[in-house]
This record gives structure tokens, C-alpha cells and sequence, in this order.
């Protein structure tokens, strides 16, 4: 029988509070969250480049960077995987607190999934502009003025989205794994005593 | 006749007044092959209000009883109920809903968010529970003030004491009105004068707001302000002490 003065209720997700936490955490491991984003960066930026890169370079040379950029790109991802790692595990026992006060495992996991969202858009954006400059100024170098007709510059409507699509999946796959894991943490590794 | 009535009545005024009833809890750990038994056929009722203390030597399975009270891990065998809602039947959702609304936390270690100010800290739970944040904030205002940190609630832990720092764990835990505080050793960190100060803080607040306090501890000094200590050793309760006795065997133990 129940005797109790007030019955169980349901918790909602609250999404400014996601917002903040992953903002905070960003903010707070700010020397990371820049080296994170520029391998980012400099993977999406490689693949922009590739994509519009003059038409000079013979198609082999072109076809051999492909698979450089197939690895840049898993690179990028294990970056991401590592940081967002070290961002869960050295949060452990504060994700475990926030649990104990009433942090539901949505939460958490969307806090993670935010803070490394933010990353790829960042580093994406900044990505495929440093990429398609690149190809300019090399275009410029090559060909001087008269550099657009030899840049690969036709289908930019689906190539900037594409480049900025694949920055963004990186991220999210590699935050998938901590993201699971920080959700799934037991409230009661907060109770441990150490430091 | 009237007698199964009135039975009933009692009963239910029994239940009325006790904030935790834990039956037959027993944990038991892997490690590896090997069975070890945490907690062993473990019964206690906390009652409503009282400040309890559990004492007892590292692995008498303190810890693990004062987990399983707070809904932190299920029990093997057994039952907790906390104001007779068995804490088995619910779902992920209610566990948390049952932490944040009905159960303050207070660790050794404080727990503080470590990149949050002392009023961020203290808003979070109510942020979590769903108050409007103009409000949890005018509440967690006051509540700083009431644990002395009045003029601190811009501070971040890095510039505020260990003691202080319990204190915003105490005001955190207290936010959202629960129905139980769990301490889990409190003043372990802390040196003789700060802890005294933060026990009395904890039974202040017991005191005035009527919530029950249970207090995981190996400090002597939290014997004197406790209602009732609960002595364990290797998993079972080896005695249940009102304040009455415990202060007869401080006086026996110092004429000796």
C-alpha cells in the first residue's frame, strides 16, 4: 500500500541545459577543443582542395591523393574519438554528480554529442573555406588571373555540402563511442572518494 | 473485533512515519569466480526526520548499504522502500526523478562541478527538476545564505575552501527539498574544527526542515548530534543505537 505523500514522477530532458553543458565544457578545455578542431580542419580542408584543386595535375596523381584523403579523413575521426575520450573520462566522476542530481542518460548522451556537433561545425565551416583558398591562391600561382576556368570549380553546390557533410559525420561517429559510454556511467562512481 | 481495526491504523500510522524501510537486502560482488557478500539479510526502517549514522569499520559494507538506500544500486536480494514506493519498481526516468526531487547527495569529495559557480551548482538540481530558472535562482540564493556562503555565491571551488565547498554540496543537496539527505562520510576531508562546523550545519538543517538525514561515517564526533547509530560489520547490522545509549557508552568509554 501506498502511504506516501506525493507519487513518482518522470523527469524532462532539459535542451538549454544541454546547450550549456557542452558550451562550458568546450570553453573550459579550450587549448583541446582547438587542437581537436584543426584536425578537423585540415581534413575537410585537404578534401575541399581535392575537389576543386587546377586542372593541371595528371589524373593519377590525383587518384593517389584520394587515398590520402580516405586517410586523413580516419585520422580525423580517431582525433575526434581520442579527445572526446579524454573529455568523458576526466568527467567522470562530474557526470556521475550530475546524475546523482538528476541528469538523465539523454542527457549526458546529448551533451557529448552536442559538444562534438559544435566541434565539426566549427571545424568543417573553417575547413572548407581554407580548402577552396587554397585552391584559388594555387590556381592563381598557375594560371594568374585567368585561374577560375581551371579549377574544378563546377558542382560547388554539392561539393561544399558534401565536404561540410563528411566533417560532420567524422565528428559524430567519433563521439558516438564516449558519448554511449558517458550516458551508460553509473551514478554511483560519483560516491568514490578520491580525488 | 475492533482489534484488527485498530491494528490497521497503526500500521498506517507506522508507515506515516518512516522515510526508508530496507528488508532482507543482501549485495553480492563478482570478482572473477570468487562471491563476495557485501551486505548480507540487512533490515532497518529510518524514520522520518531522524538524523541516523551508519558507522562501521571500510568493507562492513557501509557504503554499499548507504548506495542501495539511495537508489544507486539494486540489491541482490531484498527490497528498499522509500516512503513505501519499492525502489525496484521503477524505471530509469523515476530512478532519476527519485534523485533529483526526493534524495540530496553530499560525497567526502564534495563533488562540486568544477567549472560552475557556487550558484550554478546549487541551480542545477532545480534547473533539472524543471523550475523555472528565475526562480530556482532566487531560491538558491537563499539557501547559500542560509549555509553562510551569502557573500560567495560567484565563487568557483578552485576559490572557495574545502569547507565551504561541503557547504554548497550541503545547500545543493537541500535545493530541491528532499525527503532524505545521504551523506556519504562528509567530513573525512576536512580537518576537526570545519568538520564540526559542517556537522552542525547538517543538523541544523535536519532540524529545521524535517528531513531526514543518513550519514555514512567514521567521525565520533557525528555521535553526539545523531538520533540513532546503526553499527555494521561484514555486511549485517550488528547494533542499532538510540542517542540515550551511544551517550552512556561515550562516558563509560572516557571514565575508562
Amino acid at each position: 500500500m501506498r502511504v506516501a505523500s506525493w507519487d513518482i514522477g518522470k523527469l524532462a530532458l532539459r535542451p538549454r541545459l544541454v546547450w550549456i553543458m557542452a558550451l562550458s565544457s568546450l570553453k573550459v578545455r579550450l587549448h583541446r577543443t582547438f587542437l581537436t578542431m584543426l584536425t578537423i580542419v585540415t581534413s575537410t580542408a585537404f578534401m575541399m582542395y581535392l575537389f576543386t584543386m587546377p586542372r593541371s595535375g595528371d589524373l593519377t596523381e590525383r587518384q593517389s591523393w584520394m587515398l590520402m584523403l580516405v586517410l586523413s579523413l580516419l585520422v580525423c575521426a580517431a582525433g575526434v574519438l581520442n579527445t572526446m575520450l579524454m573529455s568523458v573520462t576526466q568527467r567522470y566522476r562530474e557526470i556521475g554528480t550530475m546524475k546523482c542530481l538528476g541528469a538523465l542518460d539523454s542527457f549526458v548522451l546529448l551533451a557529448v554529442l552536442t559538444e562534438s556537433a559544435l566541434l565539426g561545425l566549427a571545424g568543417a565551416l573553417a575547413g572548407v573555406g581554407i580548402g577552396l583558398v587554397i585552391s584559388i591562391l594555387l590556381g592563381l600561382g598557375e594560371h594568374g588571373l585567368a585561374f577560375a576556368q581551371h579549377l574544378r570549380l563546377d558542382g560547388l553546390l554539392w561539393k561544399v555540402p558534401l565536404v561540410f557533410a563528411v566533417g560532420m559525420a567524422l565528428t559524430t561517429l567519433g563521439a558516438a563511442v564516449p558519448a554511449a559510454i558517458a550516458a551508460r556511467m553509473p551514478p554511483m562512481d560519483a560516491m568514490r572518494g578520491e580525488k | 473485533m475492533t482489534a484488527p481495526a485498530v491494528d490497521w491504523l497503526a500500521d498506517l500510522q507506522d508507515q506515516a512515519e518512516h522515510t526508508v524501510m530496507a528488508r532482507g537486502v543482501s549485495k553480492i560482488y563478482h570478482m572473477g569466480d570468487e562471491e563476495i557478500p557485501a551486505l548480507d539479510g540487512v533490515d532497518v526502517t529510518i524514520r522520518t526526520g531522524e538524523y541516523i549514522s551508519i558507522m562501521g569499520p571500510s568493507g562492513s559494507g557501509k557504503t554499499t548499504l548507504f548506495n542501495v538506500i539511495g537508489a544507486l544500486i539494486k540489491p541482490t536480494e531484498g527490497s528498499v522502500f522509500i516512503d513505501e514506493i519499492d525502489v525496484a519498481q521503477l524505471d530509469a526516468n523515476e530512478l532519476a526523478w527519485l534523485r533529483c526531487r526526493k534524495i540530496g547527495y553530499i560525497f567526502q569529495a564534495y563533488n562540486i562541478v568544477k567549472v560552475m559557480t557556487a550558484l550554478e551548482n546549487v541551480t542545477l538540481p532545480m534547473l533539472f527538476a524543471g523550475v523555472p530558472a528565475d526562480e530556482a535562482q532566487d531560491r538558491a540564493v537563499e539557501i547559500l545564505d542560509r549555509v553562510g556562503l551569502g557573500d560567495r555565491i560567484l565563487h568557483t571551488p578552485k576559490e572557495l575552501s574545502g569547507g565551504q565547498q561541503q557547504r554548497v554540496a550541503i545547500a545543493r543537496a537541500f535545493a530541491n527539498r528532499p525527503a532524505i539527505i545521504l551523506a556519504d562520510e562528509p567530513t573525512a576531508n576536512l580537518d576537526l574544527k570545519t568538520g564540526e562546523d559542517i556537522i552542525h550545519l547538517m543538523k541544523e538543517m535536519n532540524a529545521e526542515r524535517g528531513v531526514t538525514v543518513v550519514c555514512a561515517t567514521h567521525d565520533h564526533k557525528m555521535l553526539d548530534i545523531s538520533d540513532r547509530i546503526v553499527w555494521m560489520e561484514d555486511g549485517q547490522i550488528k547494533k542499532i543505537a538510540d542517542r540515550d545509549e551511544v551517550k552512556i557508552e561515550i562516558s563509560q568509554m572516557s571514565e575508562h
